[in-house]
């Protein structure tokens, strides 16, 4: 037995040198570690690569464990690395540890060690285990932390929200500021597609789908549109969807879209502000040509009028004639100056003092206008229906405001409707920073059709009334502009006429 | 002495009918023109006349700018009323206007007008179209 004892013994041995050998020669940084009951540490195995790839040296393979890994561990990592030794030992609890070690050759690399824990009879404990060398990943990830918080960083400056379809499920991410833009908790989200797409507004719906689709059917390199949004508030805002198709099928359909909104409301803003300073430059341009055509026309007709009144005295001097050829020299020459007096009139509201502008309570301006008309009024059997609260003011040219009140009630009276008591209505409303002036009346009304283009144009008249010059409405539009307003109209032919002003302040 | 009998001035300007009233008696052009102030008056007289059946103006000389009814406008009317008018009566413009557009506007209306005088008119004007 004994012999038979001693034979196995010694099979067991030589196993146990072919293990060593064969895990010595593995390219697995392996180790035996030994934590004495005496609390001393030291390696009974290393094996060939853990030596080589640690460019431990036969003199400091004989060194002591913990001198070993003091010279090779990090400074910083090395009470951390020994307390977690220390931790698996005391539970017995298998150990995993991620530390930096500085190699001679190699420099400052990353480390994963592994091992088993057990308890020996003695007393001892025992690791087994390997170590990985884990640079390559741990830069990856180190560098894959630095670009998310870069990109993280980047998305709160910019204040972009994201989204990230998935097209089977239709599921979409939106990113807190997504949500946030939509008034929303500002919470990553994951919801369906139409919680955004009920939100765009009708008419926009068809252009973003048809973007979407030219997006899909590869026609453009990726998706943008811009979207009015339905805010959970109410209201709309302006966005400016962005995406790109990161991945296809096999059939080349997409799976995964991933885009960007952005907030363009306040540019959408400045944009329209300018397309309609635009509009109203454009209108004011083609208004001073059309003045510039009317004046040349008017001092042309007058002139020659009286050029060929004087030949006409010249030619016949005779008394019987004389009276009525002055008569008509005089009206040609009355004529002639009031075109001028029209022509000073507009000259003044471009150069005359915009800037003069004053706190003005409307309702004594209107009170005052209707003071002047009081004759007309009367006459006339007009009613005033007045809804301006007493403390209205408006910001603006005291004489301007005079103008126009007087402008718009005296066309109420004058084109008020044969078979009824005029009515004239004033109302005040206020729509963001501008005040809307109506002034409604019951009178004969115009057809915007026919004469739309020409009703704010000069020297232009729709009525046959004896004291028509078609010069107020003109005059009137290049004041309330001039104080960068804005004046519209809505009419029905035999209803009445409502005038709109929008004044600037 | 004149071609035209029934001639029609249609102008807004009052001292322009004087003138063309003394301008057609100095020249001895026997005529004695209707004068409306605009293209209604001009336009309601003419279908009056047609649905009376009486005979039409031969000559109208037609101003462009007009308050309530304008020349262009006159001539939209004319067109739509009856083709008689356009067969049976020479129309010229007589405008004070010097904008391309109204002239550019003239060429649109050549089929109905015969030819665009500058006011003031002259003596030669008028042997022109008498």
């Amino acid at each position: 037995m004994k012999t038979k004892n001693h034979s196995n013994l010694k099979l067991l041995e030589e196993k146990n040198n072919f293990y060593k050998k064969l895990l010595f020669q593995s390219p697995d940084l392996i180790f035996e570690f030994t934590f004495t009951n005496e609390g001393t540490i030291f390696f009974p195995f290393l094996s060939k690569s853990v030596i080589t790839h640690f460019d431990l040296t036969p003199e400091e393979k004989d060194k002591p464990a913990l001198e070993i890994l003091k010279s090779k561990i990090v400074p910083e990592d090395f009470i951390t690395f020994m307390s977690t030794i220390y931790e698996s030992k005391k539970r017995l609890k298998n150990w995993v540890h991620e530390f930096r070690a500085v190699l001679p050759l190699r420099g400052l690399r990353w480390y994963k060690g592994i091992a088993t824990v057990e308890l020996e009879d003695n007393g001892d404990v025992n690791f087994y285990g390997k170590i990985i060398d884990i640079s390559e990943y741990k830069e990856q990830e180190i560098r894959l932390k630095l670009s998310e918080e870069r990109y993280l960083f980047a998305l709160e400056a910019s204040s972009e929200g994201i989204w990230d379809l998935d097209v089977k499920t239709k599921k979409v991410f939106y990113s807190s500021q997504s949500m946030k833009m939509l008034g929303f908790v500002a919470i990553d989200t994951i919801d369906s597609i139409e919680m955004w797409s009920n939100r765009v507004h009708p008419d926009d719906k068809r252009k973003h789908l048809n973007d979407i689709l030219l997006h899909f059917n590869n026609v453009t390199p990726y998706y943008e549109n811009e979207q009015r949004v339905l805010k959970k508030s109410g209201e709309y805002i302006w966005i400016l969807s962005r995406g790109k198709i990161i991945e296809r099928d096999s059939n080349n359909k997409p799976l995964r879209v991933i885009g960007t909104h952005t907030d363009i409301s306040s540019q959408k803003e400045k944009e329209e502000n300018l397309l309609r300073t635009l509009q109203i430059v454009e209108e004011q341009n083609s208004r001073l040509l059309n003045f510039a055509h009317i004046v040349s026309h008017n001092l042309r007709s007058h002139s020659g009028n009286i050029q060929m009144l004087l030949n006409i005295i010249d030619d016949d001097n005779s008394l019987e004639n004389l009276s009525e050829n002055h008569a008509y020299l005089r009206s040609s020459s009355n004529a002639l100056t009031q075109t001028i007096d029209h022509l000073k009139e507009l000259v003044e509201i471009q150069t005359v003092l915009v800037n003069k502008k004053e706190n003005l309570n409307l309702n004594e301006y209107l009170a005052k206008t209707l003071d002047i008309l009081a004759d007309e009024i009367c006459k006339n059997k007009v009613t005033i229906n007045n809804t301006i609260s007493k403390n209205e003011t408006l910001t603006y040219n005291p004489a301007y405001l005079e103008s126009i009140l007087l402008n718009f009630t005296t066309n109420a009276i004058r084109y008020s409707h044969p078979d009824r008591e005029p009515i004239i209505s004033y109302s005040i409303t206020t729509n963001k920073d501008t005040k809307i002036l109506k002034i409604t009346d019951n009178g004969l009304g115009i057809n915007l059709e026919r004469h739309g283009k020409k009703l704010f144009g000069m020297y232009k008249t729709f009525h046959n009334h004896k004291d028509s010059r078609g010069i107020g409405l003109f005059i009137t539009k290049n004041q309330i502009e001039a104080m960068g307003g804005s004046v519209s109209v809505k009419s029905e032919v035999g209803v009445g006429t409502t005038f709109n002003i929008c004044f600037n302040e | 002495m004149s071609k035209f009998k029934d001639v029609f001035v249609v102008d807004d300007d009052k001292v322009y009918h004087f003138i063309i009233k003394k301008l057609l008696t100095k020249n001895n052009i026997d005529v004695k023109p209707s004068f409306y102030l605009n293209g209604l008056e001009a336009i309601e007289e003419i279908k009056g006349k047609i649905k009376l059946g009486i005979s039409l103006p031969d000559l109208i000389l037609l101003d462009i700018n007009m308050p309530i009814m304008d020349g262009w406008q006159f001539l939209d009317e004319l067109k739509k009323t009856n083709n008689i008018v356009d067969k049976n009566t020479t129309i010229y413009l007589v405008s004070s206007s010097d904008s391309i557009s109204d002239v550019n506007k003239a060429k649109e209306y050549q089929d109905q007008i015969k030819d665009f005088f500058f006011k003031p008119m002259t003596a030669e004007d008028l042997w022109k179209i008498f």
